[in-house]
């Protein structure tokens, strides 16, 4: 599942169907709101352009890690301290597997896909400054 | 013609989203955005330099595919573009 969506995540469903044949190892990346002295976050998308390149990159991840199963699913809206914001579900043979493709989507989703946050604090508002100022991943 | 101009995150706050503009043939994406984000001096100034062209770190789509910035000045549009125009992107 592939999905850019402001309703929360049930990780544990997306866990049992990562168990397909062949999977050995699943890792969960779970990015969640931190208390950064700020009230809530609010997320901002590119949503089509997003979504294709969540896509985009789990078929990549999939190819270069041999994954067996990969979802990423990345919320916007309003979101409140611990929240979840993007899960990450990768399911592999092996966990070297499976600990590098997860590795592989968190990087190429923060250094490429259209999605902002804002971080509403008590004494105004503030944007993340994305990590990768020409907006393109690096090359490895 | 007519193309959708689209802002997002500190550009959307400044100048709106979704902006319908009317162009001749033969306008060039730079322009483009230049007459659209004149409306306010604060989001101008945030995506263009002192010298008009566009900032550094501004990241620009044409129909969903992102385009050399240095190029924008000497790339037209069509009837039916939509021009994304963004900061950074910080999600994750």
């Amino acid at each position: 599942m592939i999905a850019i969506q402001n309703s929360d995540v049930d990780i544990g469903a997306l866990i049992t169907s990562a168990k397909k044949k062949g999977t050995g190892a699943i890792v969960v990346f779970d990015g969640v709101v931190r208390d950064d002295n700020i009230r809530e976050m609010e997320l901002e998308a590119y949503e089509e352009v997003a979504l294709h390149e969540l896509e985009k990159i789990a078929a990549e991840a999939q190819a270069a890690y041999n994954l067996i199963s990969v979802d990423i699913i990345h919320r916007i809206g309003c979101l409140a301290l611990g929240e979840n914001i993007l899960v990450i579900v990768v399911g592999a043979g092996h966990r070297e597997e499976a600990y590098g493709g997860s590795r592989f989507i968190i990087e190429a989703i923060k250094a490429g896909v259209p999605i902002w946050k804002k971080e509403l604090c008590r004494d105004g508002d503030r944007w993340v400054p994305g990590e990768h100022p020409h907006g393109r991943r690096p090359k490895n | 013609m007519t193309i959708k101009v689209r802002f997002f995150a500190r550009f959307r706050e400044l100048l709106g989203t979704d902006i319908v503009v009317t162009a001749q043939e033969g306008t060039l994406l730079l322009g483009l955005v230049k007459k659209t984000a004149e409306k306010s001096r604060e989001g101008y100034d945030a995506i263009f330099d002192a010298k008009g062209e566009f900032r550094e770190y501004v990241i620009v789509m044409q129909n969903g595919r992102r385009m050399e910035t240095a190029t924008a000045g000497s790339t037209p549009v069509s009837d039916g573009d939509e021009i994304a125009v963004f900061p950074p992107v910080a999600g994750g």
